[in-house]
């Protein structure tokens, strides 16, 4: 293939730019504004082939929406890992990182090569766990790192911070000031910020992980993509097919700045660059001092024997890697019920989970922590479970209804699941699904504690018949006298758990109506 | 759609100088005096009624025995007019005031020329959801005028108010633009409230406090009543072409609605919320917010003293 006007390198960091760009528009579009939040908000998970993967294993069965991901498939087949060189937000941010901390890496490429079948390890046991019920792709998917990053942390900062500062301006400055500052945050609450300032459990523990996998980059260029990324290993895996290559394919001997300079380190012992490794980033042909690299498909012709036939690519993985990968991912999910059942770790922990839920472990084994509900839910009321429910169970969705409630005409969490953990209920569906119920704290609700009138969770309850009803009861005051009040009683035929009850309940800091879970499975 | 607020300062920064000081320690305080002017109004006596299928062609005409619009609404003001989009419902489902109401109201007072029209209310349910669900905004925006908007409630754009008659609240931060507006309109859908028994006019003025305006429900009537003293609407035009029977605030049942296809207007809120309480054939004096209200001063509660005018 011959270099583009502008050149390869122009139309690559084009390309990441305006994939990296479309995948924080697509953050942004995960909220309601003034039209409804648009279904192919979830698309890059249903583009992801690790989702995809995981999620069938572990549901057994085929997710129609997740076929998507076969269009990744393709242009792997077709042009090797141009996936992650060209299109991986997380891998064009890593590249954005190392040119701002300006890494004049004196390290060798070669310092790390041992860890290179690290991320073989890691698909393996992403794949195996997913199959017997210890799913480890919502901790290691590169798009589920990078939308939970955003959800739990860079988004809350960013709304409060400016938040702070615009209503620091708007309270202090004046009228020249305010001027000027108003529109700006006008601006940016349109185009930049969250609609609402939301906040999250384990927004810095998320921060954390994001920061670590970004400043690995001080370390090694594409480190994380390099050593670590199940999902580069899975395209990896595919790219050993593609009749894409380049040529020549080895770097050549007295000169090897291509080999030197791969920010992928893609070259193997004999210098011979490695499909499973290469990204397409397209470096090494810009950069040739010769200008004698390119990339091209080695179709069969007539009297040329088929190219990748002769050689066969090697895979950079031991069998014993391959063995002991194979262990941890069988192994997890043994050690992890063998824990539940010794009552180490929490089993059958009953959460308040997002209406439509699968029940128990069937969510956890489907639900990829992509945060897409976290961030679409109306009233910040999703939040992650942190370890509550065990190993397994972090960083997937509760509803916290002190923080916010089910609203009950929204279906928005269920639309964005991408993978079903969250069934596709329709809204009558959802209305009556029973996230749990809810019980009133005698001890502390007004009517009951203190005889004093108050209906504020019967004004609340969204359900038309009302959940919570009102009954004239005759109480005896403190100094002896009798008057009638109403007093409110919760009807559990009725009521689907929204929390909205908790959540408007005007007493400060603990409610006098919360919801639990129900004992029982739930039913539709 | 722009539903962000377009705030002109000036005039509040002109009223309290303090405020441009920037001295967040004395909080500018709000005195307002015009309810003793409108007291002496003479058309506060009366009530007009009007029947109808034609909610947009009905606003009209209720409002021509008060002498129209054009009596309310003067060339270059800023209007406020207050709905009730609190809750996620929709129209028909008689939780929130009708749009076609809203919108025609709307349109009578940009023709009158007004500068600035906002319609905005502090919702209960969600914000975005109750909006889009009243269908007001919509209906607004199908007028095509770019001097009316519908922000959402701005929590930062309060300001506290002295209520020198207050009863149970001495002093509250109130919604600043419903608190500057050359006219402000009050349009409440009338409809059944667990605590209130009714919500009509007095009780939609909770659409502007801000803080926590829950608190005030232990001593409703009478909190209600010291509200209205301040942000004194020009005229109340209650929304009854369906009304709410049980289960308000929210409703959502269509068995508890009852189609009415009525609308009332009164420059007396007092009386206007005494006749709309007759169509849920309850008395008045059974409202305690009317009560308080009356007890205020704000108006007549007693219907035989007032001029009712059916149209």
């Amino acid at each position: 293939m011959r270099p583009p006007r502008l050149g390869w390198r122009f139309w690559r960091r084009f390309s990441q730019v305006v994939f990296l760009l479309a995948f924080l528009w697509l953050f942004r579009e995960t909220e309601l504004r003034d039209e409804d939040v648009p279904g192919y908000v979830n698309i890059a998970f249903r583009l992801d082939p690790l989702v995809a993967a995981s999620a069938m294993l572990a549901a057994k069965a085929l997710i129609a929406g997740l076929l998507l991901c076969l269009i990744t498939v393709g242009v792997t087949l077709l042009f090797g890992r141009a996936f992650c060189g060209w299109v991986c937000p997380a891998g064009t941010l890593l590249d954005l990182v190392g040119k701002v901390m300006r890494i004049r890496s004196r390290r060798c490429n070669r310092t790390f090569n041992s860890l290179k079948p690290v991320r073989y390890w890691l698909l393996i046991a992403v794949l195996l766990g997913a199959a017997f019920g210890f799913p480890l792709v919502g901790y290691l998917d590169p798009f589920s790192i990078l939308n939970q990053g955003l959800t739990l942390a860079v988004d809350p900062a960013l709304s409060w911070s400016s938040f702070v500062l615009f209503d620091w301006l708007y309270q202090n400055g004046s009228e020249g000031v305010t001027n000027i500052s108003e529109p700006i945050y006008a601006f940016l609450g349109e185009h930049v910020l969250a609609f609402e300032r939301a906040s999250y459990t384990g927004a810095w523990l998320m921060a954390g992980i994001v920061a670590a996998i970004l400043l690995l980059e001080r370390v090694q260029r594409r480190f994380w993509c390099r050593y670590l990324c199940p999902l580069g290993a899975m395209l990896g895996f595919i790219a050993r097919l593609t009749p894409f290559g380049r040529r020549p394919a080895k770097a050549c001997a007295g000169c090897l700045t291509c080999e030197h300079t791969c920010r992928m380190d893609a070259f193997d012992e004999s210098h011979r660059l490695q499909p499973q490794a290469c990204t397409v980033c397209m470096d090494c042909v810009t950069d040739c001092p010769n200008q004698i690299a390119q990339f091209l498909w080695f179709l069969p012709r007539k009297g040329r024997p088929p190219a990748r036939a002769a050689q066969p690519v090697p895979m950079e993985l031991s069998r014993r890697a391959f063995l002991g990968a194979c262990a941890v991912g069988v192994g997890l999910p043994a050690v992890s019920t063998a824990g539940r059942a010794a009552g180490v770790i929490p089993s059958n922990v009953r959460l308040l989970r997002p209406p439509g839920a699968l029940e128990g472990d069937e969510f956890l084994d489907l639900c990829v922590r992509c945060g897409e509900c976290l961030k679409v839910c109306l009233t910040n009321g999703l939040q992650p479970v942190m370890l509550q429910a065990g190993p397994n169970g972090l960083f997937s969705p509760q509803l916290v209804p002190r923080t916010g409630y089910c609203e009950y005409n929204c279906l928005q969490c269920i639309e964005v699941c991408p993978t079903g953990a969250i069934r596709p209920l329709d809204l009558a569906a959802k209305q009556k699904f029973v996230i749990g119920e809810a019980v009133f704290d005698e001890d502390l609700c007004l009517p009951f504690a203190e005889r004093e009138e108050c209906i504020v969770c019967e004004e609340h309850c969204p359900i038309p018949t009302k959940a919570i009803r009102l009954k004239e009861v005759e109480v005896e005051t403190a100094d002896g006298q009798t008057r009638v009040i109403q007093e409110p009683f919760v009807d559990l035929d009725l009521c689907n758990g929204c929390g909205i009850c908790e959540n408007k309940c005007p007493l400060d800091g603990a409610p006098g109506i919360y919801v639990r879970p129900v004992a029982e499975e739930p039913s539709i | 759609m722009a539903r962000r607020m377009r705030t002109n300062r000036r005039q509040f920064l002109e009223q309290v100088a303090a405020w441009s000081a920037g001295v967040a320690a004395s909080a500018p305080v709000f005195r307002i005096a015009h309810a003793e002017e409108d007291a002496a109004d003479t058309a506060r006596s009366l009530i007009a009624v009007a029947k109808g299928k034609d909610y947009e062609g009905l606003v009209a005409k209720v409002l021509e025995p008060l002498g129209g619009i054009g009596k309310f609404v003067k060339k270059g003001d800023k209007v406020i007019v207050k709905p009730n989009m609190a809750w996620d419902r929709r129209p028909e489902q008689a939780a929130n005031t009708h749009p076609d109401v809203v919108k025609a109201l709307v349109k009578l007072v940009l023709d009158a020329g007004a500068k600035e029209v906002q319609v905005v209310d502090r919702t209960c349910a969600d914000r975005r959801r109750s909006y889009r669900n009243s269908g007001i905004p919509k209906a607004i925006e199908s007028i095509g005028d770019k001097r009316v908007t519908c922000p959402y409630f701005d929590e930062r754009k309060v300001v506290p108010v002295k209520i020198e008659k207050g009863k149970v609240i001495q002093e509250w931060e109130l919604y600043r633009d419903a608190v500057e507006a050359d006219c402000y309109i009050n349009v409440p859908i009338a409809k059944n409230h667990a605590i209130a028994r009714l919500t009509l006019g007095l009780k939609n003025i909770m659409g502007v406090m801000g803080g926590d305006r829950g608190k005030i429900h232990r001593q409703l009537a009478e909190s209600l009543a010291d509200l209205n003293s301040v942000i004194v609407s020009k005229f109340t035009l209650i929304d009854a072409t369906r009304i709410l029977l049980r289960r308000g605030p929210q409703g959502g049942n269509l068995d508890d609605v009852k189609v009415l296809d009525t609308l009332i207007a009164s420059t007396d809120m007092v009386a206007a919320d005494a006749y709309a309480t007759t169509l849920f054939d309850l008395k008045p004096e059974e409202i305690r917010s009317t009560v308080a209200g009356y007890e205020m001063g704000l108006g007549e509660i007693n219907l035989d003293k007032v001029k009712i005018v059916n149209v």
